[in-house]
């Protein structure tokens, strides 16, 4: 499904879909607000935001995976701790919100930057780092926070779930390619594209001037996301 | 071509009531209703309008208008160079860089800023892709006007207009007041102010945003409803409307049916089509009516 603008829409995850990972199973569940059921195989494990796990069953141990950088992240607003649940056992997933889960697995080598808070799961076999959004402008108003997750593959493929609130859509962008976002409409790209904060000499309000939209310059994958928190005026 | 040719090319959209060619598309080209599905009136008269169909385009003047998504939809405009909307700037999802953007100065700006309305529309002229996301679960409700006809809307139901369609705005002119000892209270049920859109010189298209599902209704000379005053989207101007008070028989122990235990509805007497949402805000417990914008009551 591709609008006439060239925006895909992310694949509609039929209620009970189930794909595999590594020897691991996932089912996604429900459509509003979707879970994610994930069957881990002994040797797999997947780590999250703590708050996300809706359910699991009593003898799936949990670890806790230091970040680092701690007071940076926390700063950002970003939790400190990431957990990790291993195989054998059943764990469940949700970002308890309205929106759609975007399953991307990565091939060995890939890089994505994600907007905070916005990943649900992601698998072993990923490195986790985060990146600092660079200049002021971007930081002030871009609406994506301090910083963006950053997911990266190394020898092996990887699974990274994402939600998504409201409908998701993509765009592969061509070398040199722009398009501006809403800043909050942001949730992933491939870490070649590159992200500006650009303000418009737009008055929006009677002591208001300069509405700020993120310049997305190609080439790779924007993701956005129709429901947000609108930076300027929120 | 005979008569009967012609008329079997074309159809009537139930919803937008827009005369189309049957050019084989599976959506009304004027409004994106499904036009293969079997109108779906309850028994007590509501037509729920389904929601435009993911991917359906609409056509306006030289550009159209594409549908994406279903939780929260996607209006994306493919914009002619000689074709422009305007919105609010808050719901701007993404545009093309070579799109001209630039900020529509409104009216009567103080009390716009009294109400919680926009006090600057933004503009966005084409050509070029320009998309908008009023950023909550619902629908997308397409409306097209032919020139001259009008429809007062509900605040902060606004997407997106043609250029070509006008926006007033005026006093709602439903409200009423209680007291809380020295304090007086002013209520609006359905906001401070109502928007009309009128179509000038040439069709023109209106995107409306409602939370939930939405429904209409045609009501007759004179015909009356009852409802939620926070449920209201749109109407035709023939419309008239103003408050009804439910008061419930019995007593309470924490307080009187006069004070709290009252329904407030809002009356919609016909003739024209009125469109309600399945979402709306909840009304708010008040206290003692002691003026009102002109009401009806009910002690049962």
């Amino acid at each position: 499904m591709v609008s006439d603008s060239g925006w895909s829409e992310a694949p509609r995850l039929r209620d009970m879909t189930e794909f595999r990972f590594s020897n691991s199973t996932c089912q996604v569940e429900g459509e509003l607000v979707p879970v994610a059921e994930i069957a881990l195989a002994p040797g797999d494990a997947v780590f999250f935001e703590h708050h996300v796990m809706l359910w699991k069953e009593p003898a799936v141990p949990m670890a806790a995976m230091n970040t680092g950088g701690g007071m940076k992240r926390t700063l950002g607003g970003m939790p400190h701790i990431l957990s990790i649940a291993q195989g054998p056992g059943r764990i469940a997933f949700s970002r308890d919100a309205a929106g759609e889960l975007v399953v991307l697995p990565l091939h060995p080598g890939m890089e994505l930057d994600v907007r905070e808070h916005a990943f649900l799961i992601g698998t072993h076999s990923l490195n986790y780092s985060f990146v600092r959004i660079k200049g002021l402008t971007n930081l002030l108003h871009g609406g994506s926070g301090m910083y963006m997750d950053r997911f990266i593959t190394q020898g092996y493929p990887g699974l990274l779930l994402l939600h998504g609130y409201g409908n998701v859509f993509q765009k592969t962008l061509q070398p040199g390619e722009k398009i501006l976002i809403e800043p909050g409409g942001f949730l992933y790209k491939d870490s070649t594209v590159a992200m500006n904060t650009v303000q418009m000499d737009i008055k929006t309000g009677l002591m208001r001037r300069g509405m700020y939209l993120a310049e997305m310059s190609g080439p790779g994958r924007v993701g956005i996301q129709s429901m947000y928190v609108h930076h300027g005026s929120e | 071509m005979s008569m009967s040719d012609a008329i079997a090319y074309t159809y009537t959209c139930p919803y937008c009531r827009m005369t189309n060619n049957d050019d084989g598309t599976p959506t009304c080209p004027r409004c994106g209703a499904p036009v293969d599905i079997r109108l779906g009136v309850s028994n007590s008269g509501w037509c729920k309008q389904p929601p435009v169909r993911d991917m359906a385009r609409i056509r306006f003047s030289g550009s159209t208008c594409q549908i994406s998504g279903t939780y929260v939809p996607v209006a994306e405009m493919r914009l002619h160079d000689d074709d422009w909307v305007y919105f609010s700037h808050h719901v701007l999802l993404h545009a093309d860089v070579q799109i001209g953007l630039e900020s529509m100065r409104m009216k009567g700006g103080w009390n716009r800023i009294m109400a919680g309305m926009p006090l600057i529309m933004m503009k966005a002229q084409g050509p070029g892709f320009v998309a908008l996301s009023a950023d909550h679960p619902g629908e997308i409700l397409a409306l097209p006007l032919e020139p001259n006809q009008a429809v007062d809307v509900v605040e902060h139901q606004f997407l997106v207009a043609t250029g070509n369609i006008g926006y007033q705005w005026d006093k709602s002119n439903i409200w009423y007041t209680t007291r809380n000892g020295d304090d007086t209270e002013w209520h609006y049920p359905v906001g401070k102010f109502i928007d009309r859109f009128i179509a000038q010189g040439i069709p023109g298209l209106l995107l409306l945003h409602a939370p939930g599902n939405s429904f209409v209704r045609d009501l007759g000379p004179g015909e009356r409803i009852l409802v939620q005053p926070g449920g209201l989207i749109w109407k035709d101007p023939s419309v008239q409307m103003f408050l009804h008070f439910e008061y419930p028989r019995g007593k309470y122990w924490f307080s009187s049916a006069r004070w709290q235990a009252k329904s407030i509805w809002l009356t919609l007497q016909g003739p024209g089509r009125i469109a309600i949402k399945s979402v709306f805000e909840r009304p708010e417990l008040t206290g003692n009516i002691v003026r009102n914008s002109g009401a009806t009551t009910q002690f049962w």
